[in-house]
C-alpha cells in the first residue's frame, strides 16, 4: 500500500508552517508568501467576470484564447516567441506545470531529473511523484554570480559527471529558491550546450524574474526584460520548457494561476497529462490574470522596490550577528540563505529558533544536501515582520 | 449614481469622437473578430507606415464603448476617478471645439473592435464608419453572452453592412462564418487564407527553427508568388502577413 507515496515527504517548509501555527505570537519569515495582497485592478477584473457569469464552466483545456494571446503578446515583449494556439498552456501555478511536465517526460529508462543544491525543497518530491530519480548537483557557494559579488554557481565538473542515458532533464529555477542567485548567461548557454548533445530537456521555471535588484532597470517597470531566458533562443524551443507562475510577481499564490510554454511537440504530449491533472486552470483565475498581464507592470515594479528595501533591511541585521551567520547577498527573488556559523545542524536550529525565539524559518537541508547548516529566511514578509524577527533571533543568540 | 456617470461619460465621449472625425477625416480601417487581431492590427500599421502614411491605432483594450471613442481621441483613461474622467472630459471638448486647431491628425486609425453583447457593434458603428473592415475569426471566446457562434457572426456582419460602397472588406476565408458575410457588402470583397479560393492563399508552409516559411499566391495577379520568412510561430501570424500584403498591394504610397 503507499508505495509510491512512502517514500515522498510533506514539503518541510509546509511542516514548519504547521508546527509554526500551533505557537502563538510566531513570526514567521519561512513561507514564500508576498506580504502584498493581489492589486486592485486584479480583483477587479475577477469580480467582474465573475458577475458576468462566465467563470463557471471548464475553460479549453489549454486555456482561454484571450489569455493565451495576452501571454503570447507579453512573451514577445521578453523576445519570446511561442504560439498562443499551440505552445502555451495556462496551468494551475507552476507547481501543476512542473507536475505535468515530469509526468510526461519521464520514462522507464530515463528516469534521472537533475537538480541544483540547494534549489527548491518541492522539486525533489515532485520528480518522486512523477516516478523519477532526483539526482542532485551542487552549487558552489561563493562563486561569482551575475553581479559580480560573490554568489552561488554552478559546478559544471559535478554536473557532467551526473549527466548519463537515464537523464531525461535538468530542473532549475532562475533566480533560484532559496539562494536569490540569477544563473549567468554563459551558464545557462553551457547547460543549453550539455541538453543539445546529450539529448535531455531543460525546465526552466522563472517564478521570481521579476523581481531582480541592483541593476539599471527602465522606468516602466520591465524589470524581467533585463533578464535572460533560454527561451529566448529558437533553436532549443523543443529542447526548453519554460514555466511561469503569476502567484509571486503578481502577490497571486492563492489564485494557483501561471503558464508554461515550449515547442508544439512538447506541449501536445503534456497538455495530455495537464488535462488528466486539473482539466483546466481556475477559469476565474484565468480571467484575473489577463487583467495581471495588461495592466500588472506598475505594480511588480512597485513590489521590486519594496523587495528591495527589505532585502536592504534584512542585510543590516545579518550584518549585525556576523558571528553566527555568514551570507551572499541577494540579487533576486525575495529570499536570503544565511550560513549557520559555527557549522550546525539546520533542523535542530530551525526548531530551537522556533521553540525558543517563536520565529519560523526554513531549514537549509530542505533544498538539497548542500544546504545543510543554512536556514532559509523570506523578506517578501512586512518591515515590521522582519525587524520583529530579528530582534527575537538578536535576543536568541544572546541568551544561547 | 457611478452606472448614471459612465453613462454620460460614455454619451459624451460617443459625440466628441464622431466630431473629431468629422473634423479630421481619417480613413479608418477596422479589425474585429475573436480572435487574432492584435498581429493583424501591427501588420497594417506597419506597412502604412511604410508608406510614410500618419497612422494611429488603439492600445489593448480600448476597443469597446469607452476605450474606442479614446482612441479615436488619442486620450488615456480616467480609471475609477471623477476627476479625472471629468479632466478627460474636457480635453476632448477642447480636442473637437470649433476654436481650437487639430494639430498632426492621423491619415489612417487602425482600430481593433470587440464585442461582448448583443447590440455592441451597432453602438460602435453609430460612432465610426470603417472604410476597410478586416475579420479574423470566430472562436468561442465571447459566445457567453451570445446564443451561438452565428449570432457572434451576425453582430460582426453589422461591420459589413455599414462599410461606405468604395471601402474594402477584407475576409478570412478558411473561418466559414467570416467567409459568409461577404454577402453583405456589394463592393469589393478580398479574402485570404489556407483554403482555395483566398485571393491571397498561403502555400508550402513549413515551421523552422527560428520561425515560419511560406508563399503567399495573389490570384489578383497572375500566380504572384511572394516568399515569406518570419521569425514568429503560429497560423495567425500567417494570416497577419497575408493582410500585410493586401494593404501593401491596395494602398498607395502618400507624398
Amino acid at each position: 500500500m503507499f508505495s509510491r507515496t512512502q517514500n515522498i515527504k510533506l514539503s518541510p517548509i509546509k511542516q514548519i508552517e504547521l508546527l509554526a501555527s500551533k505557537i502563538p505570537d510566531v513570526v514567521s519569515l519561512a513561507q514564500g508568501v508576498p506580504s502584498f495582497d493581489t492589486p486592485e485592478v486584479i480583483k477587479k477584473s475577477a469580480i467582474k467576470a465573475l458577475s458576468r457569469g462566465v467563470v463557471a464552466k471548464y475553460s479549453l483545456t489549454y486555456g482561454l484564447p484571450e489569455l493565451r494571446e495576452t501571454i503570447e503578446q507579453k512573451l514577445a515583449e521578453d523576445g519570446m516567441y511561442y504560439d498562443f494556439e499551440k505552445e502555451i498552456i495556462a496551468t494551475a501555478g507552476s507547481i501543476e506545470a512542473i507536475m505535468a511536465t515530469l509526468i510526461a517526460i519521464i520514462e522507464p529508462k530515463k528516469n534521472e531529473i537533475i537538480l541544483f543544491s540547494p534549489s527548491y525543497t518541492s522539486y525533489a518530491e515532485a520528480v518522486k511523484v512523477a516516478g523519477g530519480k532526483p539526482i542532485f548537483v551542487n552549487l558552489i557557494e561563493g562563486g561569482l554570480a551575475l553581479s559580480q559579488s560573490k554568489g552561488w554557481r554552478i559546478d559544471f565538473k559535478s554536473l557532467e559527471r551526473k549527466i548519463n542515458s537515464k537523464t531525461a532533464a535538468i530542473l532549475f529555477c532562475n533566480p533560484n529558491n532559496p539562494t536569490g542567485t540569477i544563473f549567468p548567461k554563459e551558464d545557462l548557454l553551457k547547460i543549453a550546450e550539455l541538453a543539445e548533445n546529450k539529448k535531455f530537456f531543460i525546465l526552466s521555471d522563472e517564478v521570481y524574474k521579476d523581481f531582480i535588484y541592483d541593476f539599471a532597470f527602465p522606468s516602466d517597470g520591465t524589470a524581467g526584460r533585463a533578464f535572460f531566458s533560454l527561451a529566448q533562443i529558437p533553436e532549443l524551443r523543443k529542447r526548453v520548457i519554460r514555466i511561469f507562475s503569476l502567484s509571486k510577481a503578481y502577490a497571486m499564490t492563492g489564485w494557483r494561476i501561471g503558464f508554461m510554454h515550449s515547442d508544439e511537440e512538447n506541449i501536445k504530449e503534456i497538455l495530455k497529462v495537464h488535462d488528466s491533472l486539473v482539466t483546466c486552470a481556475p477559469v476565474i483565475s484565468q480571467y484575473a490574470a489577463i487583467a495581471a498581464l495588461d495592466f500588472g507592470d506598475k505594480e511588480i515594479e512597485k513590489f521590486r522596490r519594496q523587495y528591495q528595501e527589505r532585502r536592504d533591511l534584512i542585510c543590516r541585521h545579518l550584518d549585525d550577528l556576523k558571528d553566527f551567520f555568514s551570507y551572499q547577498k541577494p540579487n533576486s527573488s525575495y529570499f536570503i540563505f544565511p550560513k549557520l556559523l559555527p557549522k550546525r545542524d539546520s533542523w535542530q536550529f530551525a526548531l530551537d529558533l522556533l521553540e525558543k525565539a517563536h520565529v519560523a524559518v526554513v531549514p537549509g537541508i530542505a533544498f538539497g544536501p548542500s544546504g545543510e547548516s543554512h536556514i532559509r529566511m523570506s523578506f517578501g514578509r512586512s518591515e515590521k515582520d522582519i525587524n520583529e524577527a530579528m530582534r527575537r533571533i538578536k535576543k536568541f543568540f544572546k541568551h544561547d | 449614481m457611478i452606472n448614471f456617470f459612465k453613462r454620460i461619460v460614455q454619451f459624451k465621449l460617443k459625440w466628441f469622437a464622431k466630431i473629431y472625425l468629422w473634423r479630421t477625416k481619417p480613413k479608418v480601417i477596422v479589425i474585429a473578430g475573436t480572435i487574432g487581431r492584435h498581429w493583424i492590427k501591427e501588420a497594417v500599421k506597419e506597412v502604412l507606415e511604410d508608406k510614410n502614411f500618419l497612422v494611429r491605432t488603439n492600445k489593448k483594450n480600448f476597443n469597446a464603448e469607452i476605450g474606442l471613442p479614446l482612441s479615436i481621441l488619442d486620450l488615456s483613461s480616467g480609471k475609477k476617478s471623477f476627476w479625472q474622467w471629468l479632466k478627460i472630459l474636457w480635453l476632448a471638448f477642447k480636442k473637437v471645439a470649433v476654436f481650437s486647431k487639430i494639430k498632426l491628425s492621423p491619415n489612417y486609425l487602425v482600430l481593433e473592435m470587440a464585442i461582448n453583447a448583443p447590440e455592441n457593434m451597432n453602438y460602435l458603428t453609430s460612432i465610426v464608419k470603417p472604410d476597410v473592415v478586416i475579420l479574423t475569426t470566430i472562436t468561442m471566446i465571447y459566445a457567453e453572452n451570445f446564443e451561438n457562434l452565428d449570432e457572434i457572426s451576425r453582430e460582426y456582419g453589422e461591420l459589413a453592412k455599414v462599410l461606405s460602397w468604395n471601402g474594402i472588406l477584407i475576409l478570412n476565408n478558411d473561418d466559414l462564418r467570416i467567409k459568409e458575410l461577404g454577402k453583405y457588402f456589394d463592393g469589393k470583397v478580398i479574402t485570404f487564407g489556407f483554403s482555395d479560393g483566398s485571393q491571397y492563399k498561403a502555400v508550402s508552409v513549413s515551421k523552422i527553427a527560428d520561425g515560419q516559411k511560406f508563399k503567399i499566391e495573389v490570384k489578383q495577379k497572375e500566380k504572384e508568388i511572394l516568399n515569406v520568412k518570419i521569425n514568429r510561430f503560429g497560423q495567425h501570424h500567417i494570416y497577419a502577413e497575408l493582410v500585410r500584403a493586401i494593404i501593401k498591394d491596395n494602398f498607395s504610397a502618400e507624398g
